[in-house]
């Protein structure tokens, strides 16, 4: 077993755990988060997108002992107690879901995207989130919820 | 399974012969997490190199570009140096998996992997880059053919690490290319990838340099086939020589992505593509 302190949406945790257990797994079930899902299990899908460093990654394809010493934030860090961060927000108003699976990973990447580009263009929107997948195919929502939020709206 | 996360390169290198055939070294982890995920790996020792300081920096020195080998596959692509001088490598680390795996893979990870489906290596070949590697015994510079073996498989000893990539700065810049093709969906591993650089005098072509990665268990670079180019313009007939001479230089690989036939259909459709393009600028 490793110890080890994750830093969890500004919370410090000390646990221990096998250090074969990938950051997902130990989000899900040693702390409870479980807005970080797996999916495909092999980076592909981005159910399990988490921010590390204000980065995205692959949960599933991370091991909780890498992500010792990082700044980890999971899609239950985004709210301000009952204020919805402002991405969520934007997802509701337009209906940038059906199921929900992909959501949270949507939303987390989009929040990488705009600290970045504050005004990202369509085209650019569509190459940073093609690595997150919607089986629902809310693709177009999700387009006009990323679109809203972005200075180069038309 | 223990996790060690040495301070130094020496350490790393010193916990590796200590343990040569019970570890398994980690850098961004895409792979060696996904490979112990499925089982394919178990090792005692995990030797992480992400606490050894200094081994992420992209910079120039004498002329050439060195990226250190645990640069970020996006960094790597973001890099305003990798963009102006290599534009085929920043073309081939973007086209790698997704914003994800590019924050997290590494460039020594993914030559250490030796990966075929990958796209990296096919530029990096092209454009004569060096791996810096370092072992008990001191430091040596390996060309990309002298460094891949084949399936998975490196010329790498037990003991040694991949501390970086240098790649000469060239004194006029060529156009340069890399193409990759999928022939399945957008986030699936290249079927084919070509790397391509070359010089023109007027319109005649004064150097080719020419890679396919992905279809073939290492990237191949035919130099015969690459000189038919040199001394003439790249017509179309000329163009389409050198896209047979590869197709039918290079063995390709049969996967569940694609039949070596289809591969070597490929190369040769993609290859004039990329060709036409660099020459028509």
């Amino acid at each position: 077993m490793s110890n080890a302190t994750l830093k969890v949406n500004g919370k410090e945790y000390r646990l221990s755990f096998s250090p074969h257990q990938t950051l997902l797994h130990v989000l899900r079930e040693e702390l409870g988060l479980v807005g970080a899902r797996e999916g495909c299990g092999i980076g592909i899908c981005g159910s399990c997108t988490v921010l590390v460093d204000g980065r995205t990654i692959s949960s599933c394809l991370m091991l909780a002992v890498q992500a010792a010493g990082h700044d980890i934030t999971t899609v239950e860090g985004l709210a301000d107690d009952e204020k919805l961060h402002r991405v969520q927000r934007a997802f509701i108003d337009h209906f940038g879901f059906q199921c929900g699976y992909c959501t949270p990973g949507f939303i987390l990447s989009t929040v990488a995207l705009l600290a970045n580009h504050t005004n990202p263009s369509a085209e650019e929107i569509r190459e940073y989130l093609s690595g997150n997948l919607c089986r629902c195919g809310s693709y177009p929502n999700i387009l006009k919820a990323v679109m809203s939020l972005s200075d180069s709206e038309v | 399974m223990r996790f060690l996360q040495p301070g130094t390169l020496e350490e790393a290198i010193s916990t590796r012969v200590d343990n040569p055939e019970q570890s398994v070294i980690i850098a961004g982890g895409t792979a060696v997490v996904l490979m112990l995920q499925h089982g394919l790996i178990a090792p005692e020792v995990l030797i992480s190199l992400e606490k050894i300081p200094g081994l992420d920096s992209i910079r120039i020195e004498d002329n050439r570009l060195h990226i250190g080998a645990l640069a970020k596959l996006g960094d790597v692509a973001d890099s305003r140096l990798v963009r102006q001088y290599f534009p085929a490598l920043f073309a081939a680390c973007a086209a790698v998996g997704n914003v994800r795996v590019r924050n997290q893979a590494t460039l020594g990870g993914n030559l250490a992997e030796a990966d075929y489906a990958s796209d990296p290596p096919a530029a990096l070949m092209m454009l004569d880059a060096l791996v810096e590697v370092k072992g008990i015994s001191g430091t040596r510079q390996i060309s990309l053919p002298d460094l891949l073996l084949g399936f998975l498989t490196t010329t790498l000893e037990p003991d040694e690490l991949i501390t970086g990539v240098i790649i000469p700065i060239p004194t006029e810049q060529p156009r340069m290319a890399y193409l990759r093709y999928n022939n399945r969906s957008s986030e699936d591993r290249p079927c084919v990838g070509i790397a391509a650089s070359a010089t023109f005098n007027d319109a005649i072509c004064t150097g080719l340099r020419l890679t396919v990665g992905a279809a073939c268990e290492i990237p191949t670079r035919l130099s015969e086939i690459e000189a038919l180019a040199v001394g003439s313009p790249l017509t179309d007939t000329r163009i389409h020589e050198i896209a047979e001479g590869y197709a039918a230089g290079i063995e390709t690989i049969d996967d569940l992505q694609s039949s070596a036939w289809y591969r070597t259909q490929m190369i040769r459709v993609h290859i004039q593509r990329v060709l036409k393009g660099l020459r028509d600028g």
